[in-house]
């Protein structure tokens, strides 16, 4: 990121909200006030989605599909059961559409009138997901949007944006490194990216592996 | 209803990847607040849907407001419609700790358990039975202004589409957030220039997920 843009996002970089952690905390006194939510079930919820839920979890079923080619089939036909297989479920994976990155076709994923994300699979959405400007660009100027994260398409790519406007969740199979032939499912899935599952990245590369 | 949530092809915003644009969340009021929603909905708490309900915030204030900050509003909403809080409470207890008192305590390892199990069941859509569209058929998506909740963006009103497949069944949206009758949900693809125009990006496609309500035959 050059100099130039680094000044001109300043005004995005999140501000603390001392007021509203605040109002959090005087809801949850209410309500525990009141014996109706108890801060062990907040706390539980929290410990959740930092722990167990998160990208950990669609990189197995990734990694899975590119090792096995029949479980590939049965994603791409029916995801919803076929991450069932592997253990994945819960709120707002809902019916899971998984789509495949190739070199002739591009998959990407938005939500624009609100922040759809597949939980299960990908744990809480980024900020940029959420935001005003992704919501509003991806589905306008995507081109534009995956240069921002570092990824340049061929101008003979085909590039399909998935809006989930309805209770379908989204998943895409970005597509496997070359040099990875053989490899565990453990070893590939360290290779597939948060991003590369939304379709704003690629997944790594074996040489990007070191360090990570 | 038509409001500056439903962002799709708006100018103005600026950039997507920005310093701290990566993390879920950056504070650890955010993640209680997430939690706060999910328990209220498991729990029975509140009454309306708090996306529906997000989309009622004023403009403005949706704009200025931060991701969490608009679920924090959403949720006293849902709690006052459904008796569980009233207006004020909430400010009271702001109150109550800004003078120093402390939160009560209050401890339920069931209603914990509860929760995580819940938060694991899948609700996926109905089977498709009855459908007006089949895969292949060119639809249309009607011009409308509706006042309430609904999953029909701006940006596709008026275009034609193709059906690319049948996604299954599920309540109509529109009709009271997520309460109507069921109906048929297809993936229509859209071509980008009949969206937005010709464009310096060359030609993409759209897909949706849309109700069978949302569309006539083209």
């Amino acid at each position: 990121m050059t100099q130039e843009h680094d000044h001109d996002h300043e005004h995005h970089q999140p501000q603390p909200q001392p007021e509203v952690a605040l109002r959090t905390e005087a809801l949850e006194a209410l309500l525990a006030e009141r014996g109706l939510v108890s801060s062990n079930a907040i706390d539980a919820v929290v410990e959740l989605y930092e722990n167990d839920v998160g990208p950990q979890n669609g990189a197995r079923v990734v990694a899975h599909a590119w090792a096995d080619p029949a479980y590939r089939t049965r994603l791409l036909g029916n995801g919803t059961p076929a991450v069932y297989e592997l253990g994945f479920s819960g709120f707002e994976l809902n019916t899971l559409v998984a789509v495949e990155n190739t070199p002739a076709v591009h998959n990407v994923v938005v939500c624009t009138l609100c922040s759809c994300y597949p939980w299960p699979l990908l744990g809480l959405p980024p900020s940029w997901y959420k935001s005003p400007p992704y919501r509003a660009r991806a589905v306008a100027e995507p081109r534009a949007v995956l240069r921002e994260f570092g990824l340049e398409l061929d101008s003979n790519v085909e590039i399909r944006v998935w809006d989930s406007t309805a209770e379908v969740r989204y998943l895409v199979v970005p597509e496997r490194p070359a040099g990875t032939d053989g490899w565990p499912e453990e070893e590939l899935a360290r290779l597939v990216t948060r991003d590369s599952m939304v379709g704003t990245g690629r997944a790594l590369e074996p040489s990007e592996l070191a360090g990570r | 209803m038509d409001g500056v949530h439903d962002m799709g092809g708006m100018h103005g915003f600026g950039a997507v990847v920005t310093p701290g644009s990566d993390e879920a969340y950056h504070e650890r009021w955010e993640p209680r607040v997430f939690a706060l929603s999910t328990l209220v909905g498991i729990e029975r708490l509140g009454q309306g849907s708090g996306r529906a309900i997000r989309e009622e915030m004023e403009p403005a204030h949706y704009l200025a407001a931060s991701y969490y900050e608009r679920w924090l509003w959403s949720i006293e909403r849902r709690l006052e419609r459904k008796g569980t809080i009233a207006p004020g409470d909430v400010d009271r207890w702001v109150e109550r700790l800004s003078a120093g008192e402390a939160a009560p305590p209050h401890a339920d390892a069931a209603q914990a358990a509860r929760a995580v199990e819940t938060i694991g069941r899948t609700d996926e859509l109905g089977p498709a039975r009855e459908t007006r569209f089949a895969v292949g058929s060119r639809v249309r998506v009607l011009r409308m202004r509706p006042a309430g909740h609904t999953r029909c963006p701006r940006y596709v009103r008026g275009a034609e589409g193709v059906v690319e497949a049948l996604r299954g069944t599920d309540r109509f949206p529109d009709i009271g957030p997520y309460e109507g009758p069921p109906e048929p949900v297809y993936s229509v693809a859209f071509a980008s220039d009949d969206l937005f125009g010709a464009s310096e990006e060359g030609r993409w496609r759209v897909l949706l997920d849309l109700f069978e309500s949302y569309l006539e035959a083209a």
